[in-house]
């Protein structure tokens, strides 16, 4: 049970906020096209 | 050992910044991902150590398959693959890494239990150098590790907020979660709730 809850924490909550950061981007790969 | 491995990725991400935390997160777990099923169905179980500590550290885990040293070194590559082709080559190699990081910091903490073959079908000796046995001492490498990663985390994210000329709050909101929560599932996991 910590368990599932930590990973929505962290992959789910965590990961939805960073993704508001402007990281540079690779330039490679599918999501780089 | 949950938060630690989260920190672990939290700090990677400071200088892996092409691959979304996400899937840094993600990857930090990967093992125990594929624990859950296999716990589910029996194959692999969790025997709780005679007088130690309930909860928190007080288990050996069979974990024969997912958490043997070729288990592990077969299902980060597994995860590895598909990140290359999305974020390229070195991404891939990172999200390998950081998945088989969770072995190396699980053979740190646990009681001897990590088989090196699948199965432990050579019946070799099993590893883990049990850092469990002293609760106080694993809670504190956890939480080591999450500070370092998360102060890693949010030097990064500054810098990358700077560089575009964005706010910086979204940065400080996304490294104070990662403390918070972080703490909230160090706390939960020491004192054995929610198990």
């Amino acid at each position: 049970m910590q368990f599932i809850i930590a990973v929505i924490l962290f992959v789910g909550v965590i990961g939805a906020v960073d993704a508001r950061i402007p990281w540079p981007k690779g330039d490679s790969g599918i999501a780089a096209r | 050992m949950i938060t630690g491995h989260f920190g672990l990725a939290a700090g990677v991400k400071s200088w892996a910044t092409q691959v979304p935390l996400w899937a840094l997160m993600f990857a930090a777990v990967w093992l125990d991902i594929v624990f859950v099923p296999l716990f589910l169905s029996g194959i692999e179980t969790i025997e709780t150590v005679p007088g130690a500590h309930i909860g928190y550290g007080g288990a050996i885990i069979h974990a024969d398959y997912t958490h043997s040293l070729v288990g592990a070194v077969l299902l980060s590559a597994l995860l590895g693959w598909p990140a290359g082709l999305l974020w390229g080559p070195r991404s891939g190699m990172t999200i390998g890494l950081v998945s088989f990081s969770h072995w190396i910091l699980d053979l740190a903490v646990h009681r001897p239990d990590l088989p090196i073959p699948p199965g432990n079908m050579l019946g070799l000796p099993k590893l883990g150098f049990g850092l469990w046995r002293i609760p106080v001492a694993s809670a504190a490498l956890e939480f080591a590790i999450l500070v370092a990663g998360a102060y890693l985390y949010w030097r990064a994210a500054l810098a990358a907020c700077d560089a575009k000329g964005r706010s910086k709050a979204t940065a400080s909101l996304s490294a104070a979660l990662i403390l918070l929560f972080g703490l909230f599932v160090l706390i939960l996991d020491v004192a054995g709730v929610a198990q």
